[in-house]
């Protein structure tokens, strides 16, 4: 089957006049292809051209793309189980056990949330770490560029990512859910004097009940979502100001042609061109021929490629992998051990690592390792691009030479939290007692 | 036509694209599979079989297809068991194979499916349909299914399908006995032979040495110390074992053994771990008082209205209204006048007699009279011959200076 219009495919009046009615997904020339990116709402976020050196799949691993695609799927998987679940302490532990048990494809839907859900966790971390590591957040030869402060956006997006899947986590009241919300919002109240009027805001109360079920529920399947979406624009928007992936900058430093003279033909808004603040960027080099494709066909089949894959993946993981539902949520009864969402567990074993006991005086690690850590090293993120003195070269390349000892001391704050998350995670045991992995832990008793 | 660029990409990522379709179709396939993959449509098949083997293919017609479930409302319980044990119902399965077993007649007939489910007293979890899960058998669900199999788990000493019973003790609680329930039956005798309240508040009365165990059965399996006890580490295991010796399991514990067999041991085990805080709708509690609670002086006085001279007026139902106080009846309602001076009444507020009066009834009375006291002429006569006496009394209790009958209200 072709998408190829129907109809006449006659040459076109005048530059992007399209009598088509369909856009061409194999466009039989640049102009076509062009076209394409014109008269299709979805594509317009594309550049009608793009530097081949971006699309290669070693450079950005598409973690964007399919970070983008998760939040995607997330979207799609949650709005049945918006018409499923229900956010009451009475029955909403009931309503998931319907999801895992009666709904034609609940458990696999539900899976699918889950999986894309921490696997969303999982790609935005990793896109952080792509762009600190190639330097991305610099800006290059384009004027108008402020890649910085799309790496401010990023750090946002992934704070907000992880407050969409903390928020999440409560939703089916179990005793998972229960505990972990326990602990991350106890954490949250040892700020010093606010503290407890955060956790308070947090919850909508003192004790984790209806209250906070709905707060969470509304922040998880409108606010945040929402937020998350406009911010994504935003972060996409900015991609495109700033001229593409960082690696496109490469491409200015090829030697061009001497008698083609340097023209801005590159431009994006009138009021840009106008105030000289729009990128301008030096056209044969990002337009040549050598070194750039079509983005239709080319760059929309890559990301269908990364989109669809990942669909493919977290759809066939959620057959195997069941998510789990604990018993229902008890404020009685703490599980043994208790633990806070996986994510935050290098935080919990900071806090449990800088709780120290001088007889009956304890010194609260909540502070340091909840507030004052994790402050410190979004601070610090977020202002890095400022502080990054590394020369104009180093943007767009892996591990450059010049930035090697910030790439040092940032893969080493990765590897301290990665060993830390694992410690939480496969050797904390009851009563937070250290096990190796491969350690068995002591039987939980049932009643009968 | 100006030619295309010449791109290096499609030569890998076409087929790439063409492995990720090919992926996605065998993602979709086993999706879908996954979803039917499920025994209870295989249990379903088998029991339509065994249905058209012993009743013929119109009987078997009748079987039901698809996911079944009982939903009690009242007991927020949705028991999707009937899904597999289609042949609860049935007659004439009685010697099959679980799941197809026909379920004993006699405990349905008290306690009908619609009312109770079926987890409410055999255990599990009825949201589930597959086996392990719907038994129980699985991690994070702490109410197993409470089967013979579990029974000879613990080589009860008596009847191995026993612990059911712990649930039956949800609602009969407060029963001394419960037809059916021996093992229940016997701890709570022991629980009176062998003074247990001596030290233990039991349902809110009893000594205070011991913990109270009015909802112990709640007791988090964790909250246990199995530290000295070896084999099963369930809460039942341990009630058990302690039990049979106090201070092998708590040092230092003032609890006396009783030198309990296996028997009495398991039984009390089981008691003592259905006292939970159950929110059973009062309905379902058997015992509970289906009325208000009245006080031995109301019911003396009750008795008296019944049996006393004025007990023709109670029969008749003009107590509901009227007050006879020189003849003893009190109206509970107390709406109309006292008829112990209806005599004189019918005359100073109708300027009829009573007789006339109840003849050709005015205002409420012959609605009343008409609708819901109906009396034959007969009848009427003897109306007034018993407001007659109630005067006379009347008048005798005034001459003797006792005043029962209230002034004329209006």
């Amino acid at each position: 089957m072709s998408l190829r219009a129907p109809t006449r495919r006659s040459e076109p009046d005048a530059p992007g006049v399209r009598p088509q009615m369909l856009w061409s997904l194999r466009p039989r020339s640049d102009r076509e292809a062009g076209d394409a990116i014109a008269s299709n709402f979805l594509f317009h976020a594309f550049p009608a051209k793009v530097s081949k050196a971006s699309m290669a799949w070693n450079y950005s691993f598409w973690l964007g793309t399919i970070s983008a695609a998760l939040f995607f799927l997330l979207i799609l998987s949650g709005l049945p189980l918006l018409f499923l679940y229900v956010p009451s302490v009475e029955r909403a532990y009931q309503s998931v056990k319907d999801i895992e048990f009666v709904i034609t494809f609940g458990s696999w839907i539900r899976a699918v949330h889950r999986i894309a859900a921490h696997g969303m966790v999982i790609v935005v971390f990793l896109h952080l770490v792509r762009v600190f590591l190639t330097g991305a957040y610099k800006n290059g030869a384009g004027r108008g560029q402020h890649r910085e402060w799309n790496w401010v956006l990023g750090v946002v997006m992934l704070l907000v990512t992880l407050f969409l899947s903390f928020t999440g986590y409560l939703l089916p009241w179990d005793q998972l859910a229960f505990w972990a919300v326990t602990v991350g919002t106890n954490i949250a109240s040892s700020i010093p004097a606010i503290g407890p009027t955060v956790r308070e805001l947090l919850i909508g109360g003192r004790t984790i009940e209806q209250a906070t079920l709905i707060r969470f529920y509304v922040l998880h399947v409108v606010i945040l979502p929402l937020g998350l979406g406009v911010l994504f624009a935003y972060h996409m928007w900015r991609v495109r100001k700033d001229g593409g992936l960082a690696r496109a900058e490469r491409d200015t430093l090829l030697e061009r042609p001497a008698e083609t003279p340097v023209v801005a033909t590159k431009t994006y808004t009138l009021l840009g061109v106008a105030r000289g603040q729009a990128p301008v960027i030096r056209a044969q080099a990002l337009e040549a021929p050598e070194t750039t494709v079509n983005a239709v066909p080319d760059l929309t089949r890559r990301a269908a490629i990364a989109t669809l894959g990942t669909f493919a993946v977290i759809g066939i993981l959620s057959v195997f992998i069941a998510s789990p539902l604990e018993e229902p949520a008890n404020a009685l009864v703490t599980p043994n051990p208790a633990k806070a969402p996986w994510y935050f567990l290098w935080l919990q074993e900071i806090v449990t690592d800088t709780t120290i006991r001088i007889g009956s005086f304890t010194v609260n690690g909540a502070f340091v390792g909840g507030v004052v850590l994790p402050g410190l090293l979004i601070g610090l993120l977020t202002v890095w691009p400022w502080l990054d003195r590394s020369p104009a070269a180093a943007t767009g390349v892996w591990m450059a030479r010049t930035r090697g000892r910030q790439n040092t001391v940032f893969l080493l704050v990765v590897l301290g939290i990665l060993i830390l998350t694992f410690i939480g995670m496969a050797m904390r045991g009851p009563y937070w007692y250290l096990y190796w992995p491969w350690e068995a832990w002591p039987d939980i008793p049932a009643r009968i | 036509m100006e030619k295309r660029t010449n791109s290096p990409f499609p030569a890998i990522d076409r087929p790439v694209m063409a492995v990720v379709g090919v992926v996605l179709v065998i993602g979709t396939g086993l999706f879908m599979w996954s979803d039917r993959a499920h025994d209870w449509r295989f249990y379903q098949m088998e029991f339509a079989q065994l249905v058209a083997d012993q009743f013929g293919a119109d009987k078997a017609a009748e079987v039901p297809t698809g996911m079944q479930q009982i939903w009690v409302a009242d007991l927020e319980r949705a028991d999707r068991c009937t899904t597999c044990h289609l042949g609860v119902l049935w007659k004439g399965f009685e010697k099959a194979e679980h799941p197809y077993r026909t379920h004993p007649e006699a405990p349905l007939k008290t306690h009908p499916l619609e009312k109770f489910g079926c987890t409410s007293c055999h255990g599990g979890q009825g949201w589930a349909i597959d086996t392990a899960a719907a038994h129980g058998q699985v991690a994070h669900w702490e109410e197993p299914l409470l089967s013979r199999s579990l029974g000879e788990s613990y080589t009860l000493a008596g009847d191995k399908n026993a612990l059911m019973q712990m649930n039956c003790n949800t609602c009969h609680r407060y029963d001394r006995e419960t037809n059916g329930a021996t093992a229940i039956n016997l701890a709570k005798r022991l629980v009176t032979d062998k003074g247990c309240r001596a030290c233990h508040v039991i349902n809110g009365y009893g000594g205070t040495i011991g913990p109270d165990l009015t909802e112990v059965g709640d007791k988090a399996p964790e909250q246990y110390d199995f530290s000295r006890l070896s084999g099963q580490r369930t809460a039942f295991a341990w009630h058990v074992a302690h039990l049979k010796d106090p201070r092998a399991l708590a040092e230092g514990t003032i609890m006396p053994n009783f030198n309990f067999t296996t028997e009495q041991a398991q039984a009390l085990s089981m008691l003592v771990l259905s006292w939970r805080r159950h929110d059973v709708p009062a309905r379902y509690l058997a015992g509970a008082p289906r009325t208000d609670p009245r006080s031995a002086e109301e019911l003396a006085a009750e008795e008296a209205m019944k049996t006393g001279p004025g007990r023709w007026f109670v029969d008749t139902g003009c107590f509901v209204c009227h007050s006879v106080s020189a003849l003893g009846v009190k109206s509970p309602a107390q709406i109309g006048p006292d008829l112990s001076t209806a005599v004189e009444d019918t005359q100073s507020r109708f300027g009829l007699t009573v007789d006339a009066f109840l003849a050709n009834p005015t205002g409420t009375m012959s609605v009343v009279l008409s609708r819901q006291i109906i009396l034959t002429p007969e009848q009427k006569q003897v109306a007034v011959q018993k407001l007659r006496e109630a005067f006379a009394e009347h008048q005798k209790q005034r001459a003797a200076g006792v005043t029962t009958a209230p002034a004329p209200s209006h």
